[in-house]
């Protein structure tokens, strides 16, 4: 112990050199931590956090009584969560291989320059773009160009829910996938280029190499990635389910996830005692995918693992 | 694992490319089906910059369209003109852009450094704080109260900038760095010659640390650029408020709108003319969107390489 304090006092300068963040992750990441607590209490603004009397276990009792709710949302979140990661994972992997396997170069690498900028365009910005294609008065691109195509009739695509998980999955693609395919790419670039020179001379075509040598060295990375993901289940973008959706309620059924809902909640007086046990059970259920998610990756691929 | 050459620059590939004289008929079908994946993403943006230029009664006639009746440079001009609230706004989220990216490149990197200290017993301990936020969150609702309530932090800019300042991914990614690709003998030579620690630091490590620091500062300018949640929870006043949310706050209008489903349609139609204009709208997502879409390509190979460098775990 004596080691460990005189070595700290070696190392001083590292101890002020890591000191500022350390203290930007304890007034902001961890205060927020213990703010949880309010979860636990019946909150009042004016007595503030510590000042406002508990009452466990009535906040929880509001997620039964409002079970409805609590159900969709959590439903929504999870339902959206397998959605895009399934459709994400598959289209990255397709994509980085089209790339991969392009032989005219340079407009690859101008394609790959566009399909990557949308990642980069914020959701209160899409929002608009989302709108231009598919408002009902004056007609978006849907209404007025594509379906007058096909003789569709006009859909008031604002006012049913039914659309819109098809909606923000193609517009979480869009969003997303060039940018995902990145990562897959350098492991496609960092196979060992002889292995497809041996399949070529023992007959194997294009289908097969993809089939038998790229689809097998990615297994790893896709595995670490979907696992890693888990942790994330109930968490959710809320630049997708709040600005692009337009908060609207009429496609709340289909369309507001737990971070939506708490967005909602906030910004027009919350139901404090509600609001906070949802948060407290997306915290808890958060970490303990976290840990499971990690867990499981260490014992598969220990150099992946976060922690 | 993953190199950090991308495929497209490997020069064996390359020649391997060249070598296929003629391409098949397959890498013209796959060309056709990545520019058709091109065309998709890049449409909405032609759509943005065409509805910005069209005239407002082409859209409400026609609807947004690629091939609007008529052209107009008003929208553009009245949003320089109705503009001190989009100067204003430019100026909060450059500052806030620049500010953050640079306090927490400046925190992020002083933190990865200290980590990779071989002989710092602390680090331990510095590792698993780092950790502990990621795997935990208190979330909005607690934040809100904890950041209002007792920091009084309602309204200010620094709400904007510091708690985005810190995050695990990116230190991981400047430790990473460091511990890769920054020789330690280079340290200890500098100290043989008499450099204290912190100069060590800025004078040795810090210069060298550029490739990941570039990668790094991108993500975050980006994310501070279109920062728009923390901004509609806090900021009220108008001379505070970011580009991103004074688009959620033109979307606001219409939302209401649309949300109320008692309005007779007479008073509907009435308000409608109230909203902002389409193309006006549009005009404001285009200066909005416009400066990623300019400096993005510039730094797309640093940040390609930071994704990367990202995925291997010192």
């Amino acid at each position: 112990m004596k080691g460990f304090f005189s070595n700290t006092w070696k190392n001083r300068a590292h101890v002020v050199l890591a000191l500022p963040a350390f203290l930007v992750l304890l007034l902001f990441a961890y205060m927020s931590m213990f703010g949880l607590v309010i979860a636990f209490k019946q909150f009042d603004y004016t007595k503030g956090i510590l000042g406002s009397s508990w009452n466990f276990p009535d906040n929880f009792k509001l997620l039964v009584v409002n079970k409805d709710k609590f159900l969709t949302i959590t439903k929504n979140t999870i339902m959206y969560y397998f959605i895009f990661t399934l459709v994400g994972t598959f289209l990255n992997i397709v994509l980085a291989i089209s790339i991969d396997q392009f032989v005219f170069k340079n407009a690859g690498r101008v394609m790959q320059t566009i399909m990557i900028i949308p990642v980069f365009i914020s959701y209160a910005a899409v929002s608009f773009v989302v709108y231009a294609f598919l408002s009902k008065s004056p007609a978006g691109i849907v209404n007025g160009t594509i379906l007058p195509l096909f003789g569709g009739e006009i859909k008031s695509f604002y006012q049913k829910a039914s659309y819109w998980p098809w909606i923000l999955t193609i517009v979480n693609i869009w969003h997303g996938v060039g940018y995902g395919s990145v990562l897959y790419m350098s492991v496609l670039a960092g196979i060992d280029q002889e292995l497809y020179e041996a399949a070529k001379i023992d007959g194997a075509n294009k289908w097969q190499q993809i089939w038998n040598i790229t689809l097998p060295m990615l297994v790893p990375m896709v595995t670490v990635m979907l696992l890693l993901s888990v942790g994330g289940i109930m968490r959710s973008d809320t630049g997708l389910f709040y600005t692009v959706t337009r908060n609207i309620a009429n496609l709340h059924s289909k369309t507001q996830t737990i971070d939506a809902f708490v967005l909602n909640q906030l910004l027009n007086n919350p139901n404090y005692g509600l609001t906070a046990a949802t948060t407290f059970f997306q915290s808890v259920v958060g970490l303990f995918m976290m840990l499971l998610s990690n867990g499981i990756v260490r014992k598969m691929a220990p150099q992946n693992s976060l922690f | 694992m993953a190199k950090e050459k991308m495929l497209t620059n490997d020069p064996e590939i390359l020649r391997m490319a060249k070598k296929h004289k003629k391409p098949g008929p397959g890498q013209y079908v796959l060309f056709f089906l990545l520019l058709l994946y091109t065309l998709f993403c890049f449409l909405p943006f032609l759509l943005v910059v065409i509805s910005a230029f069209s005239d407002e009664s082409s859209i409400l006639k026609k609807g947004f369209s690629y091939f609007p009746d008529a052209w107009s440079m008003i929208a553009m001009k009245s949003v320089f003109e109705y503009g001190r609230q989009l100067l204003v706004s430019y100026g909060v989220t450059i500052f806030i852009t620049v500010v953050g990216t640079f306090t927490g490149l400046m925190l992020q990197s002083m933190y990865a450094y200290s980590l990779t200290r071989p002989d710092f017993q602390l680090r331990k301990l510095l590792n698993i704080w780092i950790i502990i936020p990621m795997l935990f969150q208190g979330g909005m609702l607690s934040a809100y109260l904890i950041f209002t309530g007792w920091y009084h932090l309602k309204d200010t800019l620094i709400i904007l900038i510091l708690p985005h300042a810190v995050g695990t991914m990116n230190i991981i990614i400047l430790r990473t760095y460091i511990a890769n690709s920054i020789p330690n003998e280079l340290n200890e030579a500098a100290k043989i010659d008499g450099a204290g620690d912190y100069r060590t630091f800025f004078q040795i490590t810090l210069p060298l640390m550029k490739p990941s620091l570039a990668a790094v500062g991108f993500m975050m300018a980006t994310g501070f650029w279109n920062e728009w949640q923390s901004a509609l929870i806090y900021i009220d006043s108008k001379n505070k408020k970011p580009l991103q949310l004074l688009l959620v706050n033109i979307q606001k209008n219409i939302e209401m709108l649309m949300n109320s489903k008692d309005i007779p349609p007479e008073v509907m139609a009435i308000m409608g003319n109230k909203l902002p204009g389409n193309t006006i709208t549009m005009a404001t997502v285009l200066v909005v969107v416009g400066p990623i879409l300019v400096v993005y390509p510039f730094f797309q190979k640093y940040f390609i390489k930071g994704l990367t460098v990202g995925s291997v775990k010192g």
